[in-house]
């Protein structure tokens, strides 16, 4: 199933975090995405509206790939083709490095989901990681907080993820969500799209099971 | 009397007994309310913090048609409920979640809605799911008068008379919500700390001070209907009955995930009922007034017990055996014996829990925890959480497999290949967007299953991980097995929150899906419970409680056990 991407934003409605949270998830789930990997998808589709990040193109194109089979989970098979889908794996990934100490790398999509993942784990459990690219520092948690020094793009780019040992010098403030966040604009075609997407993991009630259960 | 808690070492307290003694259907099903429910801590605060009510608009015609706004207010805070009333016909009055309309719709709203705000609530309140709704709603709801009960209480108030209690009582509300919604549903405010601050941040709190402004606002609907048709010879509700009227609710399987979907906050909310228990079990002796407490308390029981009627042939068998057993708990010899000896809760429960049903124990529990407001009531900023979205990345494969196997074993003993195992399945409805269950070999569906059958996904996370080196970090064997991420993030909440899970098969034939709604809605403060099957219930919420002209008075947090007298 092709799904076919609106790029503008003419017509926006209001939806809430938890809107956000429960229509991704299940909209993840309609094409067969594992329960756990869902759910990490839906967190950090909700931390990415909750900062003022979209998260919505990136979301509907991320389950249109992988309904098609065109996205793996494996964090070996890894290319610039067949690159690190952060918005499925990013938590995954965080807590692999942050576990095992190592540094990985590799051609990550869609960074931001990545970001959103190194914020969480960073505030949940205080463990500072550092985000680069061939030439400098993208993104890096601090004491609970999350700094960047990138405008953020939807694009395959060659990244190091690894732990942080050291206090960078810098001038950057703290991400933190914009005033009023837990109700944001999004356009109102992606979101109906992605609510299609969660209809399809309804069931249609049968007869047994609508005996007795309040008719 | 008041007890400095601080000279009460809760290191001697008793331990806490076992989640797999708890966590069992059955005894969760058997909870009743306690001071800790949601509803008894509301009350707690609007008496605490001089919570005053007043409405501030009343544009209600004589046929009941109109809106309304009611205002609560502290010192630091203001919230509105939004009342608007509607004409509906007999036939369009259901309990179904997916009813189109309804006799009255509600939104709880931060601060006091502008005139534009309330235009925009005109439109959206009434259409409920289907409307847009703005940030300031913390809720959104509905009811529909109990017609029966509220057209025979309008009559007689207009004629001049008090209702008839047994009428009242047997009913126990003049209005029956269908739905709460809160947490962002439809655009509403998010449950978030910066959005809900300080009075409402604890659970469900918004939705119970919904439900309490809705009971008030019923009843003065009926006393001012009473007024418009009898005019100089209509009589008002007196106290006394006013008092006894709570909100209805009819409550089904759209509930029951919840317990299943927040395994932290479950066990935040079963582990201070726990400990509060224990800290009970653990005083050494008990003044004069806290006996007599006790005494009138199991006295107080009973006779709820004796105005506690249902239908539903299981629990009336279960009321029956409870009011049986309590007196012969309260006409027991020893009973005055027991509250002079060292340790007097811990004796009387020991001495009296082999020989009653599981009914009677969680309501001598709730018993004994309600004379010790001082001793429990810190508890209840225990009862809230955030819910974390990564685990602890200390834990490895072989951490895992023995969690499993110590805390696990209740799902490693369920024979997950018998068809009774797999009688039921879990799954989203198109038609209400709600929970259902299905039965497996009837239904079609399974294929789209929510994830409840929690031992089969142990099983078979356990037959991964053996064969994983144990040395392997748990988020590495996440990586590598993403199918079983879901269910290892479980284990290892689990070894952390040991009330987090059910130990029982939610799949199998024997589940009462009834078990695990009466278990939340006991943290909620529900009475009455009227199972119409096993897969719905109604209640009552906030009967007996005070109103709110009767929040100042001696005693006020006191309503445990409504009883109304003569009924």
């Amino acid at each position: 199933m092709a799904l076919p991407i609106p790029r503008q934003c003419l017509n926006m409605v209001k939806v809430s975090l938890n809107e956000i949270y429960s229509e991704t998830y299940k909209a993840y789930r309609s094409v067969g995405v594992e329960w756990g990997i869902a759910k990490d998808s839906a967190i950090l589709s909700k931390w990415l509206g909750e900062y003022g990040f979209n998260f919505l193109g990136s979301t509907l194109k991320t389950i249109d790939l992988y309904n098609k089979g065109s996205i793996s989970l494996s964090l070996i098979e890894n290319n610039h083709q067949k690159p690190f889908y952060a918005a499925l794996m990013g938590l995954p990934l965080v807590e692999y490095v942050s576990a095992s100490k190592i540094k990985w790398q590799g051609y990550v999509y869609d960074y931001k989901f990545l970001i959103a993942a190194m914020a969480i784990i960073g505030k949940e459990q205080n463990i500072n990681l550092i985000l680069s690219d061939n030439k400098k520092t993208i993104a890096y948690t601090l004491k609970k907080n999350i700094y960047m020094f990138k405008e953020v793009m939807t694009k395959t780019e060659y990244f190091y993820l690894e732990p942080f040992y050291y206090k960078e010098n810098t001038n950057i403030k703290a991400l933190k969500p914009p005033r009023n966040s837990s109700v944001l604009d999004v356009n109102e075609k992606c979101w109906e799209k992605l609510k299609l997407l969660a209809f399809k993991t309804y069931v249609p009630e049968s007869r047994t099971s609508k005996s007795g259960a309040g008719y | 009397m008041k007890i400095n808690h601080s000279k009460i070492d809760f290191k001697n307290s008793i331990p806490l007994r076992h989640p797999n003694h708890v966590m069992k259907l059955d005894r969760l099903g058997s909870f009743h309310q306690t001071r800790l429910s949601f509803s008894r801590q509301l009350i707690d605060e609007l008496i605490n913090n001089k919570w005053n009510t007043k409405i501030i608009e009343w544009n209600i015609n004589s046929d009941g048609i109109g809106n309304a706004v009611i205002k609560i207010f502290s010192k630091r805070k203001i919230y509105s409920l939004i009342v608007f009333c509607h004409q509906i016909n007999d036939n369009e009055r259901s309990d179904r979640v997916i009813a189109e309309k309804w006799d009255m719709t509600f939104s709880l709203f931060l601060g006091t809605p502008s005139k534009i705000e309330l235009d925009i609530l005109s439109k959206n309140l009434k259409i409920q799911e289907l409307g847009r709704h703005i940030p300031k709603q913390l809720t959104l709801s509905r009811a529909n008068k109990s017609v029966r009960i509220f057209n025979s209480v309008l009559n007689d108030l207009s004629n001049g008379k008090q209702p008839d209690k047994t009428l009242i009582n047997n009913i126990g509300y003049l209005v029956r919500t269908t739905a709460v919604y809160g947490n962002g549903k439809f655009g509403i405010a998010d449950y978030l700390s910066n959005t809900i601050d300080g009075t409402l941040n604890k659970p469900f709190q918004a939705e119970m001070l919904t439900v309490y402004l809705i009971r008030y606002f019923s009843i003065e609907l009926v006393n001012f209907l009473a007024k418009e048709q009898g005019k100089d010879k209509a009589a008002r509700l007196s106290d006394e009955i006013s008092r006894h009227i709570g909100v209805g609710n009819a409550t089904g399987l759209g509930m029951a995930p919840f317990l299943i979907n927040h395994p932290k906050l479950i066990h935040k909310w079963i582990e201070a009922r726990e400990i509060a228990i224990s800290r009970v079990l653990s005083i050494r002796k008990l003044n004069k007034y806290q006996k007599n407490k006790i005494l009138n308390l199991i006295e107080k029981a009973y006779l709820y017990t004796t105005q506690w009627k249902v239908d539903d042939l299981i629990q009336s068998k279960r009321i029956k055996n409870l009011r049986r057993e309590l007196k012969k708990i309260f006409q027991n010899e020893e009973l005055t014996n027991f509250l002079e000896e060292d340790f007097p809760l811990q004796n009387i429960y020991k001495c009296f829990e082999n020989n009653i049903s599981i009914e009677s124990q969680e309501i001598l529990n709730s018993i004994f925890l309600e004379p010790f407001p001082e001793l429990i009531n810190d508890l209840c900023i225990e009862m809230g959480t955030v819910e974390e979205n990564t685990f602890p990345i200390s834990y490895n494969v072989e951490k895992l497999i023995e969690i499993i196997k110590d805390k696990y074993n209740w799902a490693l003993e369920i024979n997950i290949n018998k068809t009774n195992e797999n009688y039921f399945f879990w799954y989203t409805s198109q038609s209400k967007l709600e929970p259902r269950l299905g039965i497996t070999d009837k239904d079609h569906g399974i294929e789209k299953q929510l994830p409840f059958d929690i031992p089969k996904q142990v099983q078979n996370a356990l037959k991964i991980l053996i064969d994983l080196p144990l040395e392997m970090t748990a988020a590495e064997a996440m990586i590598l097995h993403p199918e079983i991420r879901s269910i290892l993030k479980r284990v290892i909440i689990n070894d952390n929150y040991n009330f987090s899970e059910i130990h029982n098969n939610l799949l199998g034939k024997n589940m009462r899906p009834i078990d695990l709604l009466r278990c939340k809605l006991s943290f909620f403060g529900a009475s009455k419970y009227d199972p119409k099957s096993n897969l719905w219930t109604r209640i009552t919420l906030f009967q007996g409680a005070p109103l709110p002209h009767q929040l100042k008075e001696d005693k006020a947090s006191e309503w445990l056990f409504p009883y109304l007298v003569n009924a």
